[in-house]
């Protein structure tokens, strides 16, 4: 028997209402958010139905009490002294008239899909409800059996570009996005994602403030948990990385260390991610060996936030930028999907180790530190303790990332087969930064 | 923010006016670490850490990191009404929190069973069942006896002088048996847990059950006072602790319940059920179920069930309110060889339940409970007592050890009594009485009210 639960979005700027028409759901998961800034989840058991205002009130009160008073403390002091200061020379002058013109910069968004229209439709709808000005929509179909996404795209979303990359890998569709796109800064989501419509310019904004920024990640909420095997994925960690905003950055002067870009999983996942353009001229594209569509089947977004942060550059986790994921639905889908996350993870280490050979050991001792936190030990301690996921989600994900130590290679020699296959047609190649400089170039631009 | 160096070098130091337009900070590209003193107007109100490594600070980050560490402050600062208290700020700050006056009302209809259990002590169950009688509510209250002793036939004419109220004969004995056997037999949607020596004064049901309107909480407790301190062991009983939980609110909810990995919850403080109320459907849910036979008073266990009952409930996701304003007056024991009876099974029970709660739920942090926690509150009190700054003596200190090392041992006996004797069933077993003159419980306006029979309760 599955207990389901009713995933909603409460804004409390607005007074609350007792919530009505819940039949069928055991319980409620509630987003909590003040200004459009989540502030956190509350569960509440949900009775006959319905969940009553004084409830969420006192869950509320009860759990998020610091995290609400910080929000409306950063709303205030963001708000409050508007007014703009008085330019105090005629070169800060030019200079506020240029930042003026930047303010809304313009930003590119990339869906990248394959032969999912119903999914993609919703995905669409949602960015369309976007309150962002300066937009630009791809949609990039990769390697499609079937003419669906384009004649959907070009049927009901005329004002969206179509593009079509043939060669197939989730990795060319992101190169070909950066490519094709028009704007200074490139955010990706995922057909079976739904953003949220401040989602665009919340990203806007934090590149606007912080020049040194070149990647945002965002929170990516479960759309909903009907079933088993979605309640399953978020037991086993889920795509949340929590509600406070983090600058990340490698720091030059510990380069003894444990560098904490390896777990790149905890920064986010490609569902919810955005770039500068730039960044992508510095240190490459995406690894088309990498993801889904090759053998790794993942891996290249994290792939993506290792290198940004290796680089030297700033990654931020900007938990107002929301995007809603719909978890996979049968648990047979699941646990292909958690097994994909284990090779592409491990894909994603072997690359790694192939690129930057002076963290081959960092990463060997951290690939060891990983299956032993993550999935032997869970699996130890499932003898003792009843796990709250199944045991064999934990296998799954186990042989997954062994699988995925001797994946890369053959996905490496499947890419160099589709370069030469799709030589003679000339389309656009973004360098894919598998031979960067192999020091760490950190320590001597940042000191 | 990163957390991974203890000390940065160099670090830059910058003041910053709140009343001025928040701006960024431009010059700490030589700088891993910068604080920031915030001011407004002249007044200093704090300091802000930020790990910038050698990067500049966009205004945005400054006003994450000053909402950040110093949210307290200039919450309080921007209500301006000086606003000590979190509660208060957050009433001030976001309006659609703001609790309203009228506070949510249990919908009359919902009805109620009280469950007493008793065990041959006649006089103190009629002083209790008169208090139980005297009720002023709204709603229909069922009064249900439960004899843990029927054999002696002490109880029966008791509850034969009080028409209407329902008598349970449980002949296994333990309280836990004996308020499972209540619980199987009432018919209200709430369920009241009391004990035959305490009394209570008429507005308890209300006051009670407030906070049931509410669909997330499970279970309500209130505070249990003392009826009388004459004797010596009365007054040591209050030194131990008492049976009462303090005169402020407590909510217990998942969050209270997982707060810390390595601390047991302390579902003990939470109240006993000499004092307190559940929803019906918790004992149905077969997450919760009924109360663990193998605890509490009459087992060789001693105490527990009702803690353990507290545990399942919240671990299941619903929350426990204790409202202190729902209070019974309880006669502790008098004599020093009840009282140190009474210890020792306390002590005993402390240790089973937290088995328990390891071997059903596997709830390690049972452990650093038991091997840690525990004895370090023990040598803290025989110091204390040692300075002179409590007058709880070494002796039932020991006394208390002593049970606590008994625990495992006793609970072991009484799991075996338990599945000798058998668990409570939910299909009512024929323990049932009903007494031949039906006149009902519902109680109204004046204090011995009774109103004409109404068998739906």
């Amino acid at each position: 028997m599955t207990r389901k639960i009713k995933v909603l979005d409460i804004e409390i700027g607005h007074p609350l209402q007792d919530l009505t028409g819940l039949d069928g759901y055991h319980t409620l998961r509630a987003l909590v958010r003040l200004h459009g800034s989540p502030v956190g989840y509350i569960n509440l058991p949900i009775d006959n139905g319905r969940c009553c205002a004084a409830s969420l009130r006192a869950a509320i009160r009860h759990q998020h009490a610091n995290a609400l008073l910080k929000v409306e403390v950063r709303h205030r002091l963001q708000a409050s002294p508007a007014a703009p200061e008085q330019p105090q020379s005629g070169a800060a002058d030019q200079s506020t008239v240029q930042l003026e013109a930047n303010r809304s910069p313009r930003v590119t968004v990339a869906v990248c899909t394959r032969n999912r229209t119903n999914q993609l439709v919703d995905c669409l709808d949602s960015i369309r409800e976007l309150d962002y000005e300066n937009l630009e929509v791809l949609v990039i179909d990769n390697a499609p059996s079937t003419d669906d996404t384009r004649k959907v795209v070009q049927s009901s979303f005329p004002e969206f570009r179509y593009v079509c990359e043939p060669r197939p890998g989730l990795d060319w569709a992101r190169n070909r996005a950066i490519t094709e796109a028009s704007g200074e800064i490139i955010a990706y989501t995922d057909d079976d994602c739904m953003v949220d419509p401040a989602w665009a310019r919340v990203l806007a904004r934090v590149f606007f403030d912080d020049p040194a920024v070149m990647a945002i990640t965002g929170l990516v909420a479960p759309y909903e948990l009907e079933t088993e095997a979605q309640l399953l994925f978020e037991r086993n960690g889920g795509f949340g990385r929590g509600f406070r905003r983090h600058w990340f950055r490698l720091d030059p002067s510990t380069s003894g260390d444990w560098p904490m870009n390896i777990g790149a999983g905890r920064f986010g996942t490609g569902a919810n991610m955005a770039y500068r353009r730039i960044v992508f001229l510095a240190i490459g594209g995406f690894d088309p060996a990498l993801d889904v569509g090759t053998p790794t089947n993942g891996g290249g977004d994290l792939e993506m936030f290792f290198r940004v942060l290796q680089e030297g550059y700033t990654l931020v986790y900007e938990p107002d930028a929301i995007v809603w994921h719909k978890h996979r639905r049968s648990l047979k889908d699941l646990q292909a999907q958690i097994t994909n996350n284990g090779i592409g993870l491990y894909s994603y280490f072997m690359r790694s180790a192939i690129a930057y050979p002076d963290l081959r050991w960092t990463i060997l001792r951290f690939g060891w530190w990983w299956i032993w936190f993550w999935s032997l030990r869970r699996l130890l301690k499932s003898v003792f303790v009843r796990p709250l996921i199944p045991r064999a989600l934990m296998v799954a994900e186990l042989k997954g990332s062994l699988l995925g130590l001797i994946r890369y290679g053959k996905s490496k020699r499947n890419q160099q087969e589709i370069e030469r296959r799709f030589a003679a047609v000339g389309l656009p190649v973004v360098d894919a930064g598998i031979e960067p400089t192999a020091t760490r170039r950190t320590n001597e631009e940042n000191r | 923010m990163m957390h991974l160096l203890r000390c940065k070098t160099p670090t830059a130091v910058r003041v910053l006016d709140l009343a001025l337009p928040l701006a960024a900070i431009e010059d700490l590209a030589d700088y891993a670490a910068c604080e920031v003193f915030v001011f407004k107007s002249d007044q200093l109100l704090g300091k802000v850490h930020i790990d910038n490594l050698y990067q500049n600070l966009s205004a945005h980050r400054l006003s994450d990191a000053i909402a950040e560490q110093l949210f307290l402050l200039l919450a309080a600062d921007a209500t301006g009404q000086g606003h000590d208290r979190q509660e208060d700020l957050l009433s001030a700050v976001v309006p659609a929190l703001a609790t309203g006056p009228a506070s949510a009302k249990l919908p009359d209809d919902v009805t109620v069973s009280v469950v007493v259990a008793t065990f041959d002590r006649p006089e103190q169950l009629r002083g209790c069942l008169h208090c139980l009688r005297s009720q002023i509510s709204p709603r229909l209250v069922e009064i249900v006896v439960v004899d843990n002793h029927p054999a002696s036939g002490l109880t029966a004419p008791i509850v034969a002088e009080f028409p209407g109220i329902v008598l349970v004969n449980e002949p296994r004995q333990g309280l836990a048996y004996a308020r499972n056997a209540g619980f199987v037999n009432s018919r209200g949607s709430i369920l009241i847990a009391t004990d035959d020596d305490v009394t209570m004064p008429p507005d308890w049901i209300e006051r009670l059950v407030v906070p049931f309107s509410r669909p997330e909480v499970g279970a309500v407790t209130g505070n249990v006072l003392p009826l009388e301190l004459e004797s010596e062991a009365q007054c040591l009983f209050e030194a131990y602790g008492g049976l009462g939980r303090g005169f402020g609110p407590v909510e217990a909810d998942t969050k209270w319940f997982t707060r810390s990995k390595r601390h047991a919850a302390p579902t003990w403080k939470l109240g006993a059920t000499a004092n307190a109320a559940f929803r019906a459907t918790m004992v149905q849910d077969p997450r919760i179920g009924l109360m663990d036979e193998a605890l509490g008073p009459g087992m060789p266990s001693g105490v527990g069930e009702d803690t353990y009952l507290f545990y399942k409930i919240i671990k299941a996701g619903f929350t426990l309110v204790y409202v202190p304003t729902a209070f019974v007056w309880h006669t502790h024991r008098k004599d020093m060889a009840a009282l140190r009876r009474q210890i020792y099974n306390y002590s005993k029970g402390h240790v089973s339940y937290h088995l328990t709660t390891l071997l059903r739920d596997g709830d390690w942090r049972v452990i650093h409970h038991l091997l840690w926690d525990l004895p370090k509150a023990y040598l803290n009190r025989i110091k204390r007592r040692l300075r002179g700054r409590s007058v709880y003596p070494v002796r039932l200190i020991l006394l208390e050890i002593r049970g606590n090392l008994a625990g495992p041992y006793c609970l072991w006996l009484s799991r075996r009594r338990v599945r000798r004797e058998g668990k409570s069933e939910f299909p009512p077993s024929p323990g049932r009485i009903e007494c031949p003159a039906t006149e009902t419980n519902r109680t109204s306006g004046n204090s011995h009210g009774r109103a004409p029979a109404d068998p739906a309760i």
